[in-house]
C-alpha cells in the first residue's frame, strides 16, 4: 500500500512540472508584454524598455522559465506586478476562504444530494425519480450569478435574513488566525459572534455553489443504491424481518455511498474554479476573485500562481481518491 | 425496437430529447422570424423597455429586441457545443484509442499529457488561449475543446484497455487481423456509445461554461446575439430590468437541462451497470 | 412595481416578515465610523502606483507640497506655504509648514528630496511627468524648511504636477528597506505619511478591505470639522448590483463614483440616500490610429465623428449624466475654446465624407476593428452605438474586447494600436496639458495618451510654447488655438466630459467634491447621528 501510495505522488511530479510549462508558455508568448502597463502613465518608450529589461521580459522565454522554476522550487511564486507583494502572501490570505466556500458548499450538496439519490432509488422511475433529475439537472444548469442575484435580493433586500457579500460584517474584529478558516478560528478563540456572523455570511454563496455539485452528487447515490438494491444481503436482511427503512438508511447508503464519496472529493476540484462567479457577485474574498481581478489586470504571477495551486489542490485530491479506492478495492493498487 | 420503448419510458429523457430539438428546430427557422434589424439595430431611446405586445421579451441596453437576440442566440450557441465536442472528440478519441491499444512508452506519455490538461483550471487555460490568438468565440471554442478532450481520452482508454485484454482480440491478433482493423471494426463500436454520452452531456456542459467566459468577457463578442454575454452586460441592469438577464438565462437553463437529462437517459441504455437494475 | 413583479415571480414563498429577529447589525448607525465602497488601489505605494483609486488613497493618508481643491480645482499650498519661480522659469523653491508624520518625526526639506528621488528613482506610478524635467540630484535642501528644485528646462506644468508627488517618511522607509529598493515591497502593504489619516496595516487586504485611523496631530489641524470621522473602512465591492444594494441595505455608506446610470434612478426611490452628481474633467475619446489607412485620410475621421450618435448617446444611454463635449479639453477648463462647434451626429454629412475619402483612394471597405475595455460596460456600448450606425452606411466595424494593460502595451508602435478604442482621460494633474498637450503632442507618440499617432508641425509648436511660457493668458490663447486645428483634423472622437454620479447614504455631512480625488476626502465628512 505505501509502495502505491509513494508511486502515486511521484506521478504528480512530472504532471505539475507539464501543468507550469503549459501555463507558462501560454501566458508569456503574448503580443504584448506588461512592462508599458507597469511603466505607468506617459511613459516614454525608453522607460518601458527599461522596465522590461528589469523585470527580465526581455530575456528568452526558456531563461524566465528556468528562474521562475527555480522560484517555485523555493516556495516563492514571485512578487504580483500589480501590487507589489509577494503572490504567496496573497494567496496564503485567499486561500482558506476559497476551502472553506467549496467545503460548504459540498456539504450542503451531499446533504441535499444523498438523501434524494436514494430517495430517487427506491422509488426508482417514479415522479419522484423524474421530478428530482430535473430539479438537480437544472441546479446545475442554472447561471450561478443569476441565481446568486436572486438570493441576494429575495433573502437579503426583501426579507433580511442573511448579509448581503462579504465574509464577515465590516468592522467586526476577526479572531487571530490558526487556520484562517473564520468557522474553525472564531471556535477555536471561543468567538461564538463571529462563528454566528461568518455561518451567516456563508450560507448564500454556498448554497448557489452547491448547485453545482447537487446534480452528480444525487445521480451516483441513486446509481449506487440501485446497485446495492441487487445484492443478496438486501434480500437476506428483509427475510431476517428488518425494516425496510433500517436496510436502506443505515445497510444499503453505507454500501453505496462509497461511489457518490469519490464523485464528492472529485467535484473538490471542480468547485473551486467554478467559484469564480460566485465569489465575485457576494465578495467572497477568495482565490476565484483573485484570478478575475489577476486577470484583468494581466497579473501574469498571479495568474501562474493560482494554475499552480489549483493544481496542487487537483492533485492531492486526486491522490487521496485514488488512495480511497485502491484501500476499498485492492485490485486498483495492483493495476497501477 | 425494444431500446426505443425503454428510452420513451423514460420521462426526463424524453423531456431533454424534445427541448434538445425544440432548440435544434429554433435554431434552424430563427433567421426566418428575426430579421438582422431587429437582433443588431436597436433605438436607444427604448431601452430596457419591459415585455409587450411589441417586444414580447423586452428590450435590452441598446434598444434591441430580446426575443429576437435569444432566438438568433441559439444558433451560436448550438454552433459553438457542436464545435466544441467534435474538437475534442476528434483529438481525445484518437488519443485514447492509441494510448490504450499500445503499451508503449508513448501510451503513456499521452496518458500524462492527458492528466495536465485535466488539471489545467479551464477558465484559466481559455484566457491564456485567447491572449494567443485574440479574444472571441473562436478562442473561446479552441479553449474549451483543448480542456474537455481528456474526458474522451480518459473514456476512451479505458474502454480500449478493458476489450483490449479480451480473449478475442489476442484470438484476432493471432490470426493475423490487422490493427487498424481491430480497432475499427471490434474497438470503435465498443467506444461508440459512452463517448456519445458523454458528447451529449458535452453539449450542455459547452454551453454552460461559454456562458461563463463570455461572463468574463472571454468568449462571444458584441454584437452577437450570444446568452450569455447577454446576461453579463445585462446584470448591471437588475433588478429593475430584469427581463433582459432572465430570458437569456432560461435559454441556458432550458437549453443545458435538455442536453443534460437527455445524456442521462442515453448513458442509462447503454451503461450496463445501470441496465440491469431497470 | 416591475421589480416586486419579478420577486413574486422568482420565489413566491417570501413571505415571512415575522422573522424580523434575524435582522442583520448594520453599518450605519455604528457612531463615528464610515464605510467606503470605492474601488481600492492595486498596491499601497503611491510612487509605484498612480491611478484613479490611488488619488483617493494618497489624499487621505499622505500630504503633497501643492494639492487641488474644489470644482473647479484650485491648486493650493499644503505641506508647503508657498513657492518662488525664477524668470527663466527653471528654479522652483517651496518654504515647508511645520508638520508631522503619523511617527510623530517632523516634515524636513531633506524629507521631501528623499521623496523626490524616491519617486524618481522607481521609474513607475508618477514620475513619467517629472522624469523629462528633473534629474534627482537637481532637487536640493537648501534649509530644513526649505526645498529647491532645478528643472532642466521651463515647464509651466511642473507646480500642477506637484500633488502627484507624496512625502514620506525616509527613517521608516529606510529601516525597512532590503538592497536598495527603496522599502518598495514594504510599502506595497504600508504607509509612511502625515496625512489626516493613517493606515491601520492590519487590517488590510488587498482588492478586500483597508481601514484608516483619524491622525489628530495632523498640521492642517480638525478646526474645520467639529465632529471628524475617526475611523474610516474602505471595502472593494466588485459587482455593480452587488454595490448598490450593499448602500440602499445600509451596509455602506457611498459607492464609487461611476454609479451606472440605470441604476440611480434606484437610489433615488430609496430612503436614507441620495444622489451627487459632478461635473468633473474626464473625457470620454474614441481613439482613431492616424497612422493606418482610411484614418489618415481626414475625410475618413470626419466621416466617422459625424457618425456617432451623441445625443442618443448621452441622452439615451446616459441619461444626460454627462456633457458634450467638443474637443480634447474638457469644456470646463480654461483653454478649452467656448465657442467651439462639436460634431454633430449626421448621416448624410458622414455620407459626403465617406465619398470623398473613397474618391480619395481611402481604403474605406476594409474591416475597422475597435477595442474596447471589456470590464468596463460604457465602452461596449460607444462602440456598439457607433457599430449600430456604420452598418447604415456599409462600414464594417468589428469589436475586440481587451483589458487595459494590453491596450497599453499595443499603443507603443503605430503598427500595433488599434484602428479605434475607447477610453477616457481623467484628471491626474489640472492643466490642459493632461489632456490636449500629452494627447497630441507628437513628441509622446509611443504613449497611449497620444495613441491617435496625430501629427501636426504646428500642434506640436503650439504645444511646446504653451508648456513653457509662464503667462496664463497667453497659454490660454495657445491652447485654443491648437484645440481648434485638432478638431478640425478630426483627430479622435470625442464624446462627453462625465458627470460622476456616487450613491451617498444621507448621514454623511461636509461632502465635498473635486475633479482630483473624486471627492473621498475623509477630513472634511462627518456622520449625522
Amino acid at each position: 500500500m505505501g509502495r502505491f501510495i509513494l508511486r502515486r505522488m511521484l506521478f504528480v511530479v512530472p504532471s505539475l512540472l507539464g501543468l507550469l510549462v503549459l501555463t507558462f508558455v501560454m501566458l508569456r508568448v503574448l503580443p504584448n508584454d506588461p512592462s508599458a502597463a507597469l511603466a505607468g502613465e506617459n511613459a516614454t518608450p525608453a522607460q518601458i524598455a527599461a522596465v522590461r529589461t528589469a523585470y527580465g521580459f526581455d530575456q528568452p522565454i526558456w531563461k524566465q522559465f528556468a528562474v521562475y522554476l527555480k522560484q517555485v522550487v523555493h516556495a516563492d511564486l514571485g512578487t504580483s506586478i500589480v501590487t507589489g507583494r509577494p503572490v504567496v502572501a496573497d494567496i496564503a490570505l485567499r486561500l482558506p476562504a476559497t476551502i472553506e466556500l467549496t467545503f460548504c458548499a459540498l456539504l450542503f450538496a451531499s446533504a441535499m444530494g444523498i438523501p434524494i439519490g436514494t430517495l430517487a432509488a427506491v422509488w426508482h422511475n417514479s415522479v419522484f425519480d423524474h421530478a428530482m433529475r430535473i430539479v438537480t439537472v437544472g441546479g446545475l444548469a442554472i447561471a450561478a450569478f443569476w441565481f446568486a442575484i436572486i438570493l441576494q435580493l429575495v433573502f437579503s433586500m426583501s426579507l433580511d435574513w442573511l448579509p448581503l457579500r462579504g465574509r464577515i460584517s465590516v468592522g467586526m474584529p476577526e479572531p487571530a488566525p490558526v487556520t484562517r478558516l473564520l468557522l474553525v478560528d472564531s471556535l477555536l478563540a471561543g468567538r461564538l459572534g463571529v462563528f454566528r456572523d461568518a455561518l451567516l455570511h456563508l450560507v448564500m454563496p454556498a448554497l448557489t455553489l452547491s448547485l453545482g455539485g447537487l446534480a452528480s452528487i444525487a445521480r451516483f447515490t441513486r446509481a449506487g443504491v440501485l446497485d446495492t438494491l441487487q445484492k443478496d444481503f438486501v434480500g437476506y436482511a428483509e427475510a431476517a424481518g428488518y425494516r425496510r427503512s433500517r436496510i436502506i438508511w443505515v445497510y444499503v447508503l453505507r454500501n453505496s455511498v462509497v461511489a457518490a464519496t469519490t464523485q464528492i472529493g472529485l467535484l473538490f476540484g471542480a468547485l473551486i474554479s467554478s467559484a469564480v462567479a460566485v465569489e465575485s457577485i457576494f465578495d467572497w474574498p477568495g482565490i476565484g476573485s483573485y484570478a478575475v481581478k489577476a486577470i484583468l489586470t494581466s497579473d501574469y504571477k498571479a495568474i501562474l500562481a493560482v494554475t499552480l495551486v489549483v493544481g496542487v489542490i487537483y492533485a492531492i485530491v486526486n491522490i487521496v481518491v485514488d488512495i480511497v479506492h485502491a484501500l476499498l478495492d485492492p485490485r486498483v493498487a495492483e493495476s497501477l | 425496437m425494444l431500446i426505443l420503448i425503454k428510452f420513451l419510458r423514460d420521462v426526463p429523457a424524453v423531456l431533454g430529447a424534445v427541448i434538445v430539438l425544440s432548440v435544434a428546430a429554433l435554431a434552424v427557422v430563427a433567421p426566418l422570424v428575426a430579421s438582422p434589424e431587429a437582433v443588431f439595430d436597436g433605438n436607444l431611446l427604448e431601452r430596457l423597455q419591459p415585455p409587450s405586445s411589441v417586444h414580447l421579451f423586452g428590450t435590452d441596453n441598446l434598444g434591441r429586441d430580446i426575443c429576437a437576440r435569444v432566438m438568433v442566440g441559439s444558433r451560436g450557441a448550438l454552433l459553438v457545443a457542436l464545435s466544441v465536442v467534435v474538437l475534442a472528440v476528434a483529438i481525445g478519441v484518437p488519443a485514447g484509442l492509441y494510448a490504450g491499444y499500445t503499451t508503449s512508452w508513448g501510451s503513456e506519455l499521452v496518458m500524462r499529457i492527458t492528466d495536465v490538461f485535466l488539471a489545467v483550471p479551464q477558465l484559466i487555460l481559455a484566457l491564456a488561449i485567447a491572449q494567443l490568438i485574440g479574444k472571441g468565440l473562436e478562442s473561446a471554442m479552441v479553449a474549451l475543446g483543448l480542456t474537455y478532450w481528456p474526458f474522451f481520452c480518459r473514456t476512451v482508454y479505458a474502454e480500449t484497455r478493458r476489450v483490449r485484454s479480451t480473449l478475442f482480440v489476442d484470438a484476432l491478433e493471432g490470426i493475423g487481423a490487422s490493427r487498424s482493423r481491430i480497432l475499427m471494426v471490434h474497438v470503435l463500436p465498443n467506444v461508440a456509445s459512452p463517448v456519445i454520452v458523454r458528447a451529449t452531456i458535452g453539449m450542455g456542459f459547452t454551453i454552460l461554461t461559454t456562458a461563463v467566459l463570455g461572463f468574463l468577457g472571454i468568449g462571444a463578442t458584441p454584437p452577437m446575439p450570444d446568452w450569455g454575454l447577454a446576461i453579463a452586460e445585462s446584470r448591471e441592469y437588475l433588478p429593475d430590468s430584469w427581463w433582459a438577464v432572465t430570458f437569456p438565462g432560461l435559454a441556458i437553463l432550458a437549453t443545458v437541462l435538455g442536453f443534460n437529462l437527455l445524456g442521462d437517459g442515453l448513458r442509462d441504455l447503454v451503461d450496463p451497470r445501470l441496465r440491469r437494475s431497470r | 412595481m416591475q421589480r416586486r413583479l419579478f420577486l413574486v415571480g422568482s420565489l413566491a414563498a417570501a413571505t415571512a416578515s415575522h422573522m424580523g429577529g434575524f435582522r442583520m447589525a448594520r453599518a450605519q448607525g455604528r457612531p463615528g465610523e464610515l464605510v467606503w465602497a470605492d474601488n481600492l488601489p492595486g498596491g499601497l505605494d503611491p510612487h509605484v502606483i498612480f491611478d484613479v483609486p490611488m488619488q483617493f488613497y494618497m489624499l487621505n493618508i499622505y500630504d503633497q507640497l501643492y494639492k487641488y481643491e474644489g470644482n473647479p480645482p484650485e491648486l493650493k499650498p499644503w505641506l508647503a506655504s508657498g513657492h518662488t519661480v525664477s524668470p527663466d522659469g527653471r528654479t522652483w523653491t517651496f518654504n515647508l509648514r511645520d508638520a508631522k508624520f503619523h511617527d510623530g518625526s517632523p516634515v524636513t526639506a531633506e524629507d521631501v528630496v528623499y521623496s523626490f528621488r524616491r519617486m524618481l528613482a522607481t521609474k513607475r506610478g508618477p514620475s513619467a511627468a517629472f522624469l523629462p524635467v528633473l534629474p534627482p540630484e537637481k532637487v536640493k535642501a537648501v534649509d530644513a524648511k526649505t526645498v529647491q528644485f532645478e528643472l532642466d528646462y521651463a515647464y509651466q506644468p511642473f507646480l500642477s504636477a506637484m500633488p502627484l508627488v507624496c512625502i514620506m517618511n525616509p527613517r521608516l522607509l529606510k529601516a525597512n528597506e532590503k538592497d536598495g529598493d527603496w522599502g518598495q515591497p514594504w510599502l506595497a502593504s504600508n504607509a509612511a505619511g502625515s496625512g489626516p489619516y493613517m493606515l491601520d496595516a492590519a487590517s488590510y487586504k488587498p482588492a478586500e478591505a483597508l481601514d484608516m485611523k483619524r491622525y489628530e496631530s495632523h498640521f492642517m489641524g480638525w478646526t474645520h470639522n467639529p465632529r471628524p470621522i475617526d475611523i474610516v473602512r474602505c471595502r472593494d465591492i466588485q459587482e455593480t448590483t452587488t454595490r448598490v444594494n450593499a448602500l440602499l441595505r445600509g451596509d455602506i455608506d457611498a459607492t464609487d463614483s461611476y454609479l451606472p446610470t440605470d441604476q440611480v434612478e434606484r437610489v433615488l426611490r430609496a430612503k436614507n440616500v441620495r444622489v451627487i452628481k459632478d461635473e468633473t474633467m474626464r473625457v470620454m475619446v474614441i481613439r482613431m490610429n492616424n497612422k493606418k489607412p482610411p484614418f489618415d485620410n481626414v475625410n475618413f475621421r470626419r466621416a466617422m465623428s459625424h457618425a456617432f450618435n451623441y445625443r442618443g448617446f448621452i441622452s439615451g444611454v446616459l441619461k444626460d449624466y454627462a456633457v458634450r463635449n467638443a474637443g480634447p479639453i474638457p469644456q470646463n477648463l480654461w483653454g478649452a475654446p467656448k465657442d467651439l462647434k462639436p460634431y454633430e451626429y449626421n448621416l448624410d454629412l458622414a455620407r459626403e465624407e465617406l465619398a470623398q475619402a473613397k474618391a480619395q483612394g481611402a481604403p474605406i471597405d476594409r474591416e475597422i476593428e475597435i477595442h474596447i475595455q471589456q470590464q468596463l460596460a460604457q465602452t461596449t456600448q460607444a462602440a456598439q452605438v457607433l457599430q449600430q450606425d456604420l452598418r447604415k452606411l456599409n462600414v464594417n466595424l468589428k469589436i475586440a474586447p481587451n483589458l487595459w494593460p494590453n491596450l497599453v502595451s499595443s499603443t507603443a508602435k503605430p503598427e500595433t494600436t488599434p484602428d479605434m478604442w475607447v477610453h477616457w482621460v481623467s484628471t491626474y494633474f489640472v492643466d490642459p496639458e493632461n489632456w490636449i498637450g500629452q494627447m497630441y503632442d507628437s513628441q509622446f507618440h509611443g504613449t497611449w495618451k497620444a495613441s491617435s499617432w496625430y501629427k501636426n508641425a504646428k500642434v506640436d509648436q503650439l504645444l511646446r510654447e504653451a508648456r513653457s511660457s509662464s503667462d496664463q493668458a497667453k497659454r490660454q490663447a495657445l491652447y485654443e488655438e491648437a484645440s481648434r486645428i485638432v478638431v478640425a483634423d478630426a483627430a479622435d472622437i470625442w464624446i462627453y466630459n462625465t458627470v460622476q454620479i456616487r450613491g451617498i447614504s444621507a448621514r454623511v455631512e461636509g461632502y465635498k467634491f473635486s475633479p482630483v480625488g473624486s471627492g473621498a476626502e475623509f477630513r472634511y465628512m462627518s456622520l449625522a447621528s
